[in-house]
């Protein structure tokens, strides 16, 4: 804390701050839970943005507060829970989310957070050993067809799971599905060859699939990726399963209007600083900026889409 | 050269030497631990440079591994897991007064372990990186019963085998609370969101070694200490002889072991330790203070370090939860792991690697030189130990996961824990159940899925039938030897 | 209490336990019926067969009436135990270093340490020495209250 208070000092005798508009606020740190590890994606994204936040704001100082398991849902829970003083926000990311109300697992839903808006995303993909004769989307719904195939999905309810569950139902086959404890152990089933295919997220693939380890065959979103140009859609290969991970910012429903617009326009600002889009590109995040009210609004699609899946299919 | 150059500079040896003294300390707190330092420490790392960065993280992994065993020979509280095989044959020495000799093997053993491993790492990472791959769910059960086959060997110098075993398979229930990963269900949670992960084995391991050693000092009609103790310590005592044999067994097990996916130095331990007591010329020593054990688990687990890294670097599959964490610092720094990392960032990948030879030279250093002083935490006074290391087993269990729930378990461990060692049930088994029954039952049931249903996945593979040939190994000869003692009591009686 | 009782008592808790968890296994659903059903059951069967077999061996064989005598001194055992559920239950509201401050001399007194200089030293290393590692150079967040 003393360093911070001098480095802050430091700071507002260059006059490199910003007036905030609520006068009495902030008095104290403010708390970020992150529902996971140190050191993973969603908690690297947190301190990206802290690290920004307390140099470019003046009085602002954060704690990083890591709730990991089941899914997230503790962190969620936590965040739902906190007092709605401005002195709590937090992590999300989806689907799990969305996923934790649709099981009928959670205690909070969506109108227990104020959304804040989304930082970063990462494409679902599905990838396949690199001596598999699965070269596309259709290979694959041939080959389950002929003999199930066994599919690593990084555990039940996930987004991998999601998509593969959506992908099963379009293409009228039936996976045996291989539900794993994080996406390292799917990792090594792909490479190891121990898996016919797996539904993974981009970035914890694509230097596998550029080293030729392992091979993507194909993107589970709307539009191709910037990060891997010559990649085709699912949807472009005729078979529509969507699903992508996000990582946004959420805070206890109820927060005073002038310091949540405050918390909402610093997070917006500091997406905006060629500084964070040069340190996220640095640390493997996709970034995709979105605003509170859109982000609400794909939460909110979310869920539905995911109740449908859970109707058919409940786990 | 250049690369020798980047680790041999003022500000790099500091950096090590700075990681691995603190790791040192952390791995020898009870309660604090590689993986949690690793992980919290990334953040900070951002903002120096990146390869000093990573030597500061590698240097508290090396330390760390070598730090548990330090309170688990004088206190029997062991402050990671893969030091419990330690605490086996520590304490016993450390109560004989023989604690100077057994710092120093354990020293010794971690030193040459971790050198030998990243040796390994430095010159075959990517070739050993493949062969790991061909190690699929089905073999991962088998190296998880591999380990459990030390429930055995602990057990058969003991009174009762069957006891040992019960208190194994404890644990292995014990760690079947929580989510069932095959359906998504939850088991015997009893509606505690807390449990919806299951049990922490960190909150178990502090409880039934760390508490309960304090909880029975405080319990002790007598609180003086014997300084006779002293004076016999003080006195040198030279390296048995043969103990290399032990060391080197260790440091192979632990490297290879530490390679292969799952939580490696603790199964690395059990089975160096097992290994070295199948092989040892003085079996009947072991339980009672033999060094051979100390050399041989210690070796195995700090064997893991160097190990565990080779699929790290080479593929991004990190071996166990610290390597993962490590990774984590990678890719903060735009490393992502892959061949990348040995061409393009090789300027920072083989300073990190051989800056992990001198971090064990520098816990070498410093354990050699600390032993006599380190040998007096034995004789700190138990009355004011006792509150210290309780409020650091609290602190501990609260830190792992910011849970205060944690703390609770930690106390119910330590009150249940007492009882069953008190009736006999050995302890040492009920932890190596907790820790290898997720991953057994892992393995089993992504085998069985792989398989389509047959077990016979896990017979089918090269590598299995070897597996199974080596654990019918270590289990004949011990059951047998207990099998003509119940004879030989049922003669005499 | 006569050791051997509480033992056969675990030992038959430990049987219950056994047909209970594997009787549990039939509400698995889908997939988790062939896999983690599998391996419970084993787990229940093998710890329920060799809890029998030892439960009989001790009806059959155990004679002595060796009490089980769990602490020595119990005021000071059952002191540290209480001290440290105190200690866990205001943990959430008051943090580490309040309760810490107070709970490390009242054991040290309670354990009949005597020294008060030694114990007013040791417990301000302990606690500087967890804000230093802990709150400064970890950020470990402990709750508590706000200084």
């Amino acid at each position: 804390m003393f360093i911070k208070s001098i480095l802050t000092g430091v700071v507002v005798s260059l006059g490199l701050t910003t007036a905030g508009y609520a006068a009495d606020y902030p008095t104290k740190t403010i708390t970020i839970v992150v529902p996971s590890k140190a050191g993973g994606s969603t908690d690297r994204t947190a301190r990206l943005f802290t690290e920004l936040a307390e140099k470019n704001y003046e009085g602002f100082e954060f704690i990083i507060k890591n709730v990991p398991g089941s899914g997230g849902q503790k962190g969620f829970e936590s965040i739902s829970r906190a007092k709605a003083d401005g002195y709590t926000i937090g992590l999300n990311f989806t689907p799990q989310l969305v996923a934790h109300v649709v099981s009928g697992r959670a205690k909070y839903t969506l109108d227990s957070f104020h959304v804040m808006g989304n930082v970063a995303q990462d494409p679902a993909i599905v990838a396949v050993p690199k001596d598999s004769k699965i070269m596309n989307m259709a290979d694959l719904a041939a080959a389950a067809k002929a003999s199930p195939l066994t599919v690593a999905v990084n555990g039940i309810g996930s987004d991998d799971f999601l998509a593969a569950k959506s992908f099963e139902a379009l293409a009228g086959v039936e996976f045996n599905l291989l539900p794993t404890k994080g996406s390292t152990e799917q990792k090594a089933g792909v490479l190891g060859g121990h898996v016919d295919a797996a539904f993974m997220n981009l970035s914890q693939m694509i230097k596998q699939h550029n080293a030729g380890d392992a091979r993507i065959i194909a993107l589970l979103t709307d539009a191709r990726d910037s990060h891997l140009p010559e990649m085709s859609t699912a949807k472009e290969q005729g078979y529509d399963v969507q699903m992508r991970a996000t990582r946004g910012f959420i805070a206890p429903a109820g927060i005073d209007a002038a310091i949540q617009a405050q918390l909402d326009e610093m997070l917006s600002t500091i997406m905006a600083s060629d500084e964070f889009q040069a340190n996220a590109a640095k640390g493997n995040i996709f970034l995709l900026p979105q605003t509170g009210a859109d982000y609400l609004s794909y939460l909110t699609g979310l869920q539905g889409e995911t109740q449908a899946v859970f109707d058919k299919a409940p786990w | 050269m250049e690369y020798l150059q980047i680790v041999f500079s003022f500000e790099a040896l500091l950096t090590i030497a700075i990681g691995t003294i603190a790791g040192v300390a952390i791995g020898g707190m009870p309660g604090l631990t590689a993986t949690m330092a690793v992980g919290l420490l990334v953040p900070f790392t951002y903002t120096m440079d990146p390869t000093m960065g990573l030597m500061l993280l590698g240097g508290i992994y090396c330390g760390a591994m070598y730090g548990g065993s330090i309170p688990a020979i004088l206190l029997n509280t062991p402050g990671t897991p893969a030091a419990v095989a330690t605490a086996i044959e520590g304490y016993p020495m450390s109560k004989q007064g023989r604690r100077a000799l057994a710092l120093k093997v354990s020293v010794t053993a971690s030193f040459v372990g971790g050198m030998f491993s990243v040796f390994v790492l430095l010159m075959f990472a990517p070739f050993l990186a493949q062969q790991a791959l061909k190690f699929g769910p089905a073999e991962t059960f088998l190296l998880a019963l591999m380990g459990l086959a030390g429930i055995i060997s602990i057990a058969d110098e003991n009174s009762s085998l069957i006891k040992a075993l019960i208190a194994g398979l404890i644990g292995m229930i014990i760690a079947v609370i929580g989510t069932d990963d095959m359906s998504g269900s939850l088991r015997y949670t009893m509606g505690m969101i807390e449990l919806i992960d299951g049990i922490d084995f960190m909150p178990a391991l502090i409880g039934l070694f760390s508490m309960i050693q304090m909880l029975e000092l405080s319990g002790m009609r007598s609180h003086k200490i014997d300084t006779s103790m002293l004076e016999k310590s003080s006195k040198k005592e030279p390296m048995p002889k043969g103990i290399s044999k032990h060391i080197a067994l260790g440091s192979a097990t632990g490297t290879v072991i530490g390679i292969l996916p799952g939580e490696g130095a603790t199964i690395a331990a059990f089975i160096s330790y097992n290994f070295s007591k199948r092989i040892s010329k003085t079996k009947e020593l072991f339980g009672k203070g033999n060094p051979e054990g100390i050399a041989a688990a210690e070796a195995g687990n700090n064997g893991c370090v160097g190990g565990s890294l080779v699929p790290t670097l080479t593929l991004g599959i990190p071996g166990n939860s610290v390597a993962a964490a490590l990774m984590g610092a990678f890719i903060i720094h735009g490393m992502i792991p892959g061949p990348e990392l040995f061409n393009e960032y090789a300027d920072r990948t083989y300073p990190f690697i051989i800056s992990m030879f001198v971090a064990n030279g520098v816990f070498l250093i410093v354990g050699l030189s600390f032993a006599p002083f380190l040998a007096r935490i034995a004789l700190i006074p138990p009355a004011i130990m006792v509150p210290v290391v309780s409020a650091f087993a609290i602190l501990g269990s609260y830190a792992l996961n910011n849970a205060v729930f944690d703390v609770y378990m930690m106390i119910a461990f330590a009150v249940g824990g007492l009882l069953l060692k008190k009736l006999g049930f050995s302890l040492e088994a009920l932890i190596l159940g907790l820790i290898l029954g997720p991953i057994a039952e892992g393995g089993f049931t992504q085998g069985m899925i792989i398989g389509h249903g047959s077990p016979w996945i896990f017979v089918e593979s090269s590598i299995a039938k070897g597996m199974w040939v080596i654990i019918f190994v270590l289990l004949i000869p011990p059951l047998l030897s207990y099998l003509k003692l119940i004879r030989g009591n049922a003669k005499q009686s | 209490m006569a050791k051997k009782n509480v033992d056969r008592a675990v030992l038959a808790l430990l049987i219950v336990m056994a047909v209970l968890l594997y009787f549990s296994t039939a509400n698995y659903t889908g997939i988790a019926l062939k896999t983690s059903a599998k391996y419970v059951q084993f787990l229940a069967v093998s710890i329920g067969v060799l809890s029998v077999v030892q439960l009989a061996s001790s009806l059959l064989r155990e004679q002595s009436n060796v009490k089980l005598i769990l602490t020595e001194n119990m005021v000071r055992f059952g002191g540290l135990l209480l001290g440290l559920i105190i200690f866990a239950s205001v943990f959430e509201t008051l943090g580490f270093f309040i309760p810490a401050a107070v709970f490390i001399p009242v054991i040290a007194v309670l354990l009949g340490f005597r020294s008060y200089v030694a114990i007013g030293l040791t417990t301000a290393g302990v606690l500087t020495f967890v804000y230093l590692v802990f709150v400064q150079l970890l950020s470990v967040n402990l709750p508590g209250l706000e200084f």
